[in-house]
């Protein structure tokens, strides 16, 4: 069968096609984004039930927070949220960047971006190793580094992602055309952005 | 209506205002701390 269509030569444009017919899609929107919407919608309840914790034990149960005897390093975490949301804009002008075909200007911002999330995680494990009590201590305790420590995992998922983009990057490839494989872990970023605020605002501040 | 999942710029549009917002928030509670 395949020789003889060879033997005919070249086939008419509407048998160009090889392979499977392409997947059906229902909604409007593109698979890559309806894929990371859905995801992030399942991020928000992984996030609700731990707040939910968080709101039981402080408002429900009535706890002080933080706990008697301890404090929460609100200055160091507050320079860590103004590194995240340093490197949410950073993440930004690399897609605006590339979207007009600069190259410079994706791999100097997504390098930036890199960098920026790493110092958070290096100064939050910092954190964790000189605050003075562990998770055991207390329901607070507890909630406080399950609370932290999510985000912290989603923030180095997120960091792996940024890798795998600067390193395509920095080969050369994404054009002004084609930059979804930067848009998406953008807006992957900006969701763990978005999240530290809530978690920085609930856990330090109030 | 501002959707932060149908494209980069709107998520980075979403995030400056939750970042307003928390200001907004943070701000509120501060100074209601203070008179109450």
């Amino acid at each position: 069968m395949e020789a003889a269509s060879i033997s005919h030569g070249a086939a008419p444009a509407e048998h160009e096609h090889h392979g499977p017919p392409a997947a059906n899609r229902s909604s409007r929107v593109e698979p890559a984004l309806l894929g990371m919407f859905l995801f992030i919608i399942s991020e928000i309840m992984v996030f609700g039930a731990f707040f939910t914790a968080y709101f039981f034990i402080r408002i429900a149960q009535g706890n002080p927070w933080p706990a008697h005897g301890t404090t929460l390093p609100v200055g160091v975490a507050g320079m860590n949220t103004a590194i995240l949301v340093s490197s949410s804009f950073t993440v930004h002008w690399a897609e605006q960047g590339i979207k007009k075909g600069n190259h410079f200007v994706l791999k100097a911002g997504m390098l930036t971006t890199f960098l920026l999330g790493c110092s958070f995680l290096f100064i939050q494990i910092n954190e964790y190793a000189n605050i003075g009590f562990a998770p055991q201590d207390a329901a607070q305790q507890t909630i406080f580094y399950s609370l932290t420590g999510l985000h912290g995992a989603h923030v180095f998922i997120g960091l792996l992602l940024l890798l795998f983009v600067t390193i395509r990057a920095f080969r050369g490839h994404y054009s002004a055309e084609e930059h979804r494989g930067v848009e998406v872990p953008g807006i992957y970023w900006h969701f763990v952005d978005i999240m530290w605020l809530v978690v920085y605002t609930t856990v330090y501040v109030l | 209506m501002l959707n932060p999942l149908r494209s980069e710029d709107e998520a980075f549009r979403v995030l400056l205002f939750v970042l307003a917002l928390v200001v907004v928030v943070i701000a509120a509670i501060l100074i209601l701390r203070v008179f109450l």
